[in-house]
């Protein structure tokens, strides 16, 4: 059956004037391989494996891009968690692996490799030791390497020990990059229950039940569902809303599925996953809060907004799932503040506070995104809202994530600017009070009842 | 034995003036400077080392098995799709089809529908086989102008995938 003008018109307007996108394709690479008891020959077989795999994506992109008039915004790299493959050197200093990837990724010319990883939600082997001590000098010395740490999962509980030191870590890193407000903050996450094929940073990185190599692509398009809402009008009932977002997500995914397919096959690789998730950008138009808008609440933190969250969310996931049988990743709604033009206006009015941020995130794909507070942030303080999240994500087996930035010699309500994808934020207020018996206590939380599934 | 990686360390201890490795080996950046600097030979068996094709993995071959392309009935899944808007003038429809003809393109289907004075007028197109698409794209998307009319040109693929399951 031939096309109607209604269909190519839909999708040539999603494309040309509601900024549909590509948000990225990330290739994978495993680089267990890269292992040797020399530190040095360590990096530079990451650097040869990962100029090896990649040194096409870009163009492999960009040609899609151009044969399909699709486009492709961002080519990225997730590698395997380097925490696994430090090990066999016993160096206590992880740097040069981070330089050899940002060497890497300037190389073949993608804006971000994300790996710079370790898993420790219930223990630290001396490599993850050795990571965790060079995260700050790492993040610090690097333009486009992301960094990011489990430090709980529903099956293992959280560790607060390592929370506890993460905390530090933050506030080591925003001090070594307090320059640039703090920005080496902005490429480091902690996860409860992270996912091993997420395409988007700072998280992405290839968990070791991955193949070789892979293609993982994240498609994203608040302004297509923002601008379908606006076309719904508020006659509709929510039931009408909720349908109209998945129908929206399903056309999205169907993009992410064909270009996916095709870059597998150009490159001669394995085919992953598409994440469906609707990931803001401070352009105009490219907001999740305008959606939250458009569904009935006044402004995104105001009363209603956990419950329109909730169903855009899910709308996004159905959508997704009808649309693809790879969904995966993250899928679902990123709320990143300072990412998301409509946030960083309901926080400087007032409407959005980091509690109700907090609520929104028991619902939202993800979590604390792109939050700023105060440089002088104390470490319980920080070691508490991430326990809180973390409790979160572990109590209701989803992914929860925490990237918040302590942006030195910044105070409640002033501004930072990061510029580019980044954004702008609003030092948000951290709340009265702290934990410091609980950070000091330290320890592990144990594993809910959920775990016990066997 | 074959091994993985050849770093600038293994050529630092390699022994005698070249360097036996497997096709299939990668040598770092840094270990082939290194030789060349030491004028020491890498070579495979089979004679000089060149950089092999990436080996993506077990999985690779598999990477679209059991993919099933949704099809429309009786059209090649091929073509391109053109949409074009703007200020409605003599000459517009001219263009474009001299534009296609010149590319080899054929035209499949076609509508056209005014707005005031705007039109938008959508072609679904057939390419000569074996032209490069990009071509085709950018002969089309470079005529009219800012004041003029707007040419977009999308492979069909990407409307089967949208809008057909």
């Amino acid at each position: 059956m031939p096309f109607t003008d209604r269909e190519i018109l839909e999708t040539v307007r999603m494309v040309e004037l509601e900024t549909l996108d590509i948000r990225t394709t990330t290739l994978g690479i495993n680089l267990l391989d890269c292992a040797d008891p020399d530190l040095e020959s360590t990096c530079e077989k990451v650097y040869a494996k990962i100029l090896h795999h990649a040194k096409d994506l870009v163009a492999t992109a960009d040609g899609i891009s151009s044969d399909f008039g699709v486009p492709i915004v961002n080519k990225r790299i997730a590698v395997t968690p380097i925490a696994f493959l430090a090990g066999a050197s016993g160096a206590s200093d992880l740097t040069p692996i981070a330089r050899a990837m940002d060497a890497a990724a300037v190389e073949v010319g993608v804006d971000y490799i994300g790996g710079f990883s370790a898993y420790v939600h219930k223990g630290f082997s001396k490599a993850d030791n050795a990571l965790f001590e060079s995260i700050p000098r790492a993040l610090a010395e690097t333009e486009r390497v992301c960094a990011s740490v489990s430090l709980a999962t529903t099956r293992a509980g959280i560790n607060i020990d390592a929370i506890a030191r993460f905390a530090d870590i933050i506030k080591a890193t925003a001090e070594l990059t307090a320059d640039r407000g703090g920005l080496g903050c902005a490429k480091l996450v902690c996860f409860c229950n992270p996912v091993e094929d997420n395409p988007f940073v700072a998280g992405a990185h290839i968990g070791v039940g991955e193949a070789e190599t892979v293609i993982n692509v994240g498609v994203s398009g608040p302004g297509v569902v923002r601008s379908a809402l606006a076309r719904l009008g508020s006659g509709a009932d929510l039931v009408a809303v909720s349908e109209e977002i998945k129908r929206t997500a399903f056309k999205i995914t169907r993009m992410g599925e064909m270009v996916g397919r095709e870059a597998a096959r150009r490159l001669g690789t394995t085919f992953g996953i598409v994440d469906v998730s609707l990931a803001p950008t401070p352009a105009i138009g490219d907001s999740v809060a305008d959606i939250l808008e458009l569904i009935g609440i006044d402004r995104a933190g105001a009363p209603g907004t956990t419950a329109a969250l909730a169903m855009l969310t899910d709308a996004v996931k159905k959508g997704g799932a009808m649309a693809s049988s790879r969904v995966g990743g993250l899928s679902g709604a990123f709320i990143p503040v300072s990412e998301d033009q409509g946030m960083i206006d309901a926080v400087e009015e007032g409407y959005l506070s980091l509690a109700k941020l907090e609520a929104m995130t028991s619902v939202c794909s993800v979590g604390l995104d792109m939050v700023a507070v105060p440089g002088d942030t104390s470490a319980d303080v920080l070691t508490g809202i991430i326990a809180d999240q973390m409790a979160i994500g572990m109590v209701n087996s989803k992914t929860t994530a925490v990237r918040i930035i302590p942006v030195p010699g910044k105070g409640v309500g002033e501004k930072v600017e990061w510029g580019g994808l980044l954004g702008t934020a609003i030092v948000q207020d951290p709340g009265k009070g702290g934990c410091k018996l609980f950070h000091s206590r330290g320890g592990r939380i144990p594993a809910p009842l959920q775990s016990y599934k066997n | 034995m074959s091994r993985r990686y050849l770093t600038a360390e293994d050529v630092r201890a390699a022994k005698g003036g070249e360097v036996v490795i497997d096709e299939r080996t990668l040598v770092t950046p840094q270990a082939q400077e290194l030789a060349a600097e030491l004028g020491l030979a890498i070579r495979t068996a089979g004679g000089d080392w060149t950089e092999p094709v990436p080996d993506r993995g077990p999985d690779s071959p598999y990477g679209s098995r059991g993919e099933i392309e949704a099809s429309i009935d009786g059209a090649s899944s091929e073509g391109a799709v053109v949409t074009v808007v703007g200020l409605n003038r003599p000459g517009v429809l001219a263009e474009i089809t001299r534009a296609l003809a010149d590319c080899g393109a054929g035209v499949r289907d076609i509508s056209q529908r005014m707005v005031g004075e705007h039109f938008h007028l959508i072609l679904t197109v057939e390419p000569e086989p074996g032209a490069a698409f990009d071509k085709l794209k950018q002969e089309l998307e470079c005529l009219g102008g800012k004041n003029d009319y707007m040419v977009r040109v999308m492979h069909e693929r990407v409307f089967r995938y949208m809008h057909r399951v």
